[in-house]
Parts: C-alpha cells; structure tokens; sequence
C-alpha cells in the first residue's frame, strides 16, 4: 500500500524524521509510537502530501503521492482541527465531504446513521458550528469524516488524545472492525501504548525521526515498549514485575 | 504587579503575528501610522484656519468651544463600532495567585492604550498651544487640555461599558446606538437643544471659571469606577469574551446546488465570509464603496478617467478587497482541503465563480448611477468584464504568493494579520494596468477606442479563462508547501 524509499526531513539543520525504506501492506494496521518531536506528525504530513521531504518519496499503490492526487480517493487522514473547516455545522461539513466522494445527502445521512453511537448525540444537530465544539467533539467530526469517505487507507494521528473513555472505547472497536472486516489499512499514532498494542498488528517505534523498532504485536509488545518508554528508572521496578508474575 | 502585567503586554504587542516580523512590515506600518497620525496633526494644526473659514462670522474660541463636545459625540460613536475590548488576555492570570483588583485594573487600564485617545489630544492640543495660550494664559490652555483628556478617558469606559454590556445583551447595544441618533437628532433634526451651545456653555465658563475642570474629571473617575466594579463582579471568560452563544443552523443555497462540486466550494466560501468577522466586514466594506461614485461624479471637474477608475472599484471592490488575502481565509483548514478530493482546477473555479457573483451583485447595484448618463453605466461594464477577466487572474496569481495566516475571528479595524509584500505588489498591476490601455487612446482623443479596448481585454481573457487556470495550477502546485508552511505557522 505504502512504500518510503530514503525519506528525509531537515528542519533547521536538524533531522526530524529520515526513514530510509519502510512498506506497509495492504492490510496492515499500523500503530505508531514514540515521544514527542520523534516525527510522527511529519511523517504523516510527508505521507499525505502536505510538506516536501528534503530527499525521497512516498509511493502509495506504486504511485508517488507528491504531485499526485489518485491517492486522495482512497485515502482518509485526520491529524488536527486543520483538516476541518471550522465554521460549518458538523452536518454541513460532513455533507461536503461525502459530496466530494460523489454521496448524495441520503447516502451520507445513512453512513452517519451508522456513526450514531459514536458521536453520540453530541455531533449531529447540536446547533453549533464545528469551531464551537469540544476538542474531542471535533476530533469525532474529523473521525467520522474519514469513515464516511469508506477509505482504503486511513490515517489518524493521535485520536485518543482528546476523546472521553467511552469514545476511546469505541474508537477501538470501530478501527478493529474497519481492519479487520474491510481490510482498510489504517495507520494510527498514540501516546497510549495500551491501545496502540490493543488496535495495531504491527507496531512502528520512532526516535529522533528514525523508526528504531518495528514489531510486530504480540502478548510480550506491551512490556516491551514500556520498558522503552520506561526510561531508565521504572525499568528496574519493571523487571521486579515481570519475575513476580511468571 | 501591574508593571509586569505591562511588560507582558508589550511583549505580547511586539511579538504578536499581527505586527509581522520582518523589519521591513515593521517600517512600512511606522511609516504609515506615522503618516495617519501627521495628517491629523496637520488638521490640528491648522484648526484655527479651518475653523475661520467655516465660521468666519464667529470668534475663534467660540467656535472652538462649540465644536469641543460635538467631536466627543462623534468619537463616541466611532468608539462603539471600532474599539476593541481588551479581553481575554487576562485569561492565563486568572488562576494563578494574583489578585483581582491588580488583573482588573490592568484590564481597565490598558484599555487606555488606544489610539482613539490620542486623537483628541493630537487634534485639539495645538490649537490650545496656539490660541488658547494667547488668548487666555497658560493655566486655562492646561486645565482645556485636562478636561479634553478626561472626556476622552469618560468616552473611552463610557464605550467599553456600553460593549462590555452588549456581549451579555444584543439590545443594550442596539438601545445605546439608538439614544445616541436621537440625542444627534434631537440637535441637528428636531432642534430641540444645540450640543454647540452646550458645548460652549461649558468650556466658555471654563475659560472664567477654571476649578469647572472638575466635573469632566468626575465625569472620568466615575466612569473608569463604574467600569472597573462592573469588571470585577463578572471576572469570569464566558462573559468577557466577545461572543454571543446562539444556536447555529445548517443553510444550503440552492442556486449553487447547479454548479455541482464548484458551486459547494462556493457555497462554503459564501459561509466562510458570512460567519467570520473580518471577511464579513471586508464585504461589507465592499457595500460602502458602492458610494464611491457619489463622491467623483457629483464633481464635474472629475472628467471620464476617473469613472474607469471608480467604477473598476465599484464592480471589482470585492476582487480586490477580500481577494488581496486569498488563500489566507482557509488558512486554518487548507491542510484538510490539500488532503481532500478537491481539485485545485475546481478550486478555483470556485473563486472565479465566488468573483462572478459578487461582482455582479456590485454592478448591479451600481446602475442607479444611470443617474449621471448612460456612458456612465456602460463605463461600469466595460470595468465590470476588466475586473472579470483581468483582476480576478491577477488576484489568484498573487495569492500563489500568500503565504500568511489569517485568524477569522479577529476584527478588521487595526488587523494587520496576513498583511505582507504580496498585497502592496498586487495594487500596482491592479490599478496602473486599466489606465496603461486606457490613458494613451484618451490622449489622442479616442477614448471609445480606449473603452473597446479594456472591454475586448476582458472578455478575452474571460474566454481564455481554462488556459489561465491551467496556469494558475502550474504555479500552485511548486508552491503549495511553502503555502501550506506558512499557513500552518499560527
């Protein structure tokens, strides 16, 4: 589905992400982890477009995305409230997206008939625009956009961040279910390793904008990247645990 | 602690995106406040000539005494629709250890740096120097300067009171607007009182009586009192914020259900520019610019150069004016449009569209001035397809280069946001190209010729519009990094 050949991004003499070869296949659900300024959020930006890798590319379905615009068909992203335009009601918004995938308003509200219980009555005819919304309201705005555009690849950008715990929880099930009975490809990054490794098969491991591990889950990739994220410290404590537990 | 607060805000000032950050913005806006304020220095210097002539029947003093509180009227007025509520920069003060009357009276304070209370001072302090000096001594020029300082700082809280009340109550701000124009009705319509003699009774005796310099202090102290109490009591975000909650609703314009994809595009754009303040005041702008020509046309020695000119504003005002900072306006979300299925080609599209249909509105709107002769209207058509045609491309290739974000919410008045080279380049071509075509048939007397010219202009480049496109997409596409870069920079 994805295939990065020598990316690399320089800010200010500084490299921020250099990923020399990854492939993603299609199929894949994809968690990426990593502290702050590791380049997820780059990474993304290069993989949709948005900014110009220093070297390298981006091929989506053996196409470079840079210039192209096949990919936007099959691709849904939301990264932050820039990708929604915040002076329309929810409902307004969502109608334009699904326009622009050729879905007429009854097919559209038939999609959001679907999403009910995950925006949970809190998106639709609320009478507000999306600016007035909550930070995890918007976040759900930009989620269900992007299933409304029934995507083949679907990137996300740390949704759990903002979302109350119900909605995390049903974020997880809805991303289960798109993987798993769609085979959508979904990219997803998070801070949260519990749903990282919950959600995602394959785990990508960013530092200092290189991917220094890429695992693929199972029951141990949990304690691993916590005793990465550890940092020095827990890690002692860590392994006290995992004796008592065996 | 409230010189720290100071210190915050001048930083705050220095720093802010508003004031840009090349030196070379920072000069360009000197200068030209510079200039506003020199022209109205210049107006106050010479009050005295300017008054003379108006009234030469009248003493000079008399005069001045007259018009001292017609002014403080007018600023009033000027207050309510253009002064800005200093808000919601106390938010990250308000839960930390500080106490309240040193956050509101920062709050109250500030609000004095304002540059509508400077206007007074620089309006009527040199006619004081020069006049009231001589005439009445130097302690009667101070205790004039005082009390117009002190009604200057009584309209400056009278106003923010006012603005402070209206975001709890829509009304109370229609309620003041309307004494207001009865009070300037009750003078200039009905006659029932003169704000001249008014005016003059009070700063007439303040000539004799000079300890009568109390009352506009009162007036003052009391004002700023009832300000900093009323802020006090209602130190919560919610109700300093300058936004109403109403429920929003959702609206469709048919008519542009028939462009398909373009026309949702400009069905959005409509929204975005009714929904946000600053592009829904450049339109509104645009509105006041339809009587533009009122100010040309009614003077015969304005010859039919001049229509090309006005009437190129007229139907093309809103082209320039809210055009110059395209793509800006989407700034917040052009990320999510880059990543989305639109085309760039529909995109715009969209814009020549959105261009089409307002500027059809304007002309419009324009033909009563059939008034002044049929030439007159035909001016405006042959400018109306020019601005078509040639601005609308003009504009778009300029936008190409705008590389600065602009926040929607924030007001025009004073916004210097988005503000950059791209917009002083882009006047040039815009107003010196008519006049390129046009002013050389005009000096050989053809100026039919010179008109056809500009039309047929227009209209070619309408039909060639897809080519133009083409173009425009050409270029979008090496530069929309460094646009989508400069639009995600906050």
């Amino acid at each position: 589905m994805i295939e990065i050949k020598n990316l690399k991004k320089v800010y200010n003499g500084a490299i921020v992400v250099n990923v020399p070869a990854l492939q993603i296949n299609n199929g894949e659900s994809i968690g990426l982890v990593g502290n702050n300024g590791a380049g997820k959020t780059t990474l993304f930006r290069m993989i949709l477009d948005l900014i110009r890798p220093e070297s390298g590319e981006v091929l989506s379905k053996g196409e470079n995305v840079a210039g192209g615009e096949s990919w936007k068909s099959y691709t849904a992203s939301y990264l932050d409230e820039g990708f929604l335009i915040d002076y329309l009601t929810p409902e307004e918004y969502l109608y334009f997206i699904g326009g622009l995938h050729g879905q007429n308003k009854a097919q559209v509200d038939e999609k959001l008939a679907g999403l009910a219980e995950f925006f949970n009555g809190e998106i639709i005819k609320k009478g507000k625009y999306i600016r007035d919304l909550s930070k995890g309201n918007q976040c759900k705005v930009g989620v269900g956009a992007c299933l409304l555009q029934q995507p083949e690849l679907l990137m996300l950008d740390e949704p759990f961040a903002n979302i109350d715990p119900s909605t995390q929880f049903r974020l997880k099930n809805i991303l289960k279910d798109q993987n798993k009975n769609h085979g959508v490809t979904t990219i997803v990054s998070s801070h949260d390793l519990n749903h990282v490794t919950d959600v995602c098969d394959r785990i990508l491991l960013m530092e200092k904008g290189v991917v220094i591990k890429d695992i693929a889950t199972s029951s141990s990739t949990l304690s691993e990247l916590e005793e990465y994220f550890g940092v020095g410290q827990n890690t002692s404590t860590f392994t006290v645990d995992k004796e008592e537990k065996h | 602690m409230i010189t720290t607060f100071f210190n915050h805000e001048l930083k705050s000032f220095w720093r802010s995106k508003n004031t840009g950050k090349s030196v070379a913005i920072k000069v360009v806006m000197g200068v030209l406040i510079l200039i506003l304020l020199l022209y109205v220095l210049a107006f106050g210097v010479f009050l005295d000539i300017i008054l003379k002539k108006m009234f030469p029947a009248e003493n000079l003093t008399v005069t001045f005494c007259g018009i001292i509180l017609v002014y403080f009227l007018s600023d009033l007025l000027m207050r309510m629709q253009l002064q800005e509520l200093p808000t919601l920069k106390v938010q990250p003060y308000l839960h930390l250890p500080v106490k309240r009357n040193s956050v509101v009276g920062y709050l109250a304070l500030t609000s004095l740096l304002s540059f509508f209370n400077l206007w007074p001072i620089i309006l009527f302090g040199p006619f004081i120097l020069k006049v009231i000096v001589s005439a009445a001594g130097g302690g009667v020029a101070a205790v004039f300067m005082i009390a117009i300082i002190a009604l200057a700082i009584f309209n400056n809280y009278l106003a923010l009171y006012i603005k402070r009340k209206a975001n709890l109550n829509g009304w109370i701000f229609l309620m003041a607007g309307g004494i207001l124009a009865l009070i300037t009705c009750g003078d200039y319509l009905w006659h029932l009182y003169s704000f001249k003699s008014l005016s003059y009774l009070f700063f007439g005796n303040l000539i004799l009586k000079p300890y009568l310099v109390a009352l506009p202090l009162i007036l003052a102290a009391g004002m700023f009192y009832i300000n900093f109490y009323y802020l006090k009591g209602n130190l919560y975000l919610e109700e300093l914020s300058s936004k109403k909650e109403a429920a929003k609703s959702s609206t469709e314009i048919p008519f542009l259900g028939r462009f398909g994809q373009v026309g949702d595009l400009v069905a959005n754009e409509v929204k975005l520019i009714l929904r946000n303040k600053r592009p829904r005041s450049a339109l509104i702008m645009g509105l006041f610019f339809m009587f533009y020509g009122l100010i040309f046309y009614t003077n015969p020695k304005m010859g039919e150069g001049f229509k090309v000119f006005v009437g190129m504003f007229m139907t093309g005002i809103f082209i320039i004016n809210y055009g110059q900072f395209m793509f800006s306006w989407q700034a917040s979300h052009f990320d999510g449009i880059l990543v989305s299925k639109v085309k760039f080609t529909d995109f715009l599209k969209a814009k020549y569209l959105l261009f089409t249909i307002v500027s059809t509105v304007a002309f419009i709107l324009t033909t009563p001035y059939v008034y002044f002769g049929w030439r007159t209207v035909l001016i405006h058509f042959v400018m109306y397809l020019w601005n078509l045609g040639i601005n609308t491309t003009i504009v778009l290739y300029f936008a190409n280069r705008n590389y600065k974000r602009i926040d929607l919410s924030k007001g025009a008045s004073f916004n210097w946001e988005g503000v950059g080279a791209s917009q002083l380049l882009l006047s040039f071509p815009l107003i010196l190209l008519p006049y390129l075509i046009y002013l050389p048939f005009k000096f050989l007397g053809y100026t039919d010729a010179g008109l056809a010219v500009l039309a047929v202009t227009g209209v070619v480049f309408i039909i060639t519009r897809d080519f133009w496109i083409k173009k425009l997409e050409g270029d979008f596409y090496n530069k929309r990094y460094q646009i989508a870069e400069g639009f995600r920079n906050k």
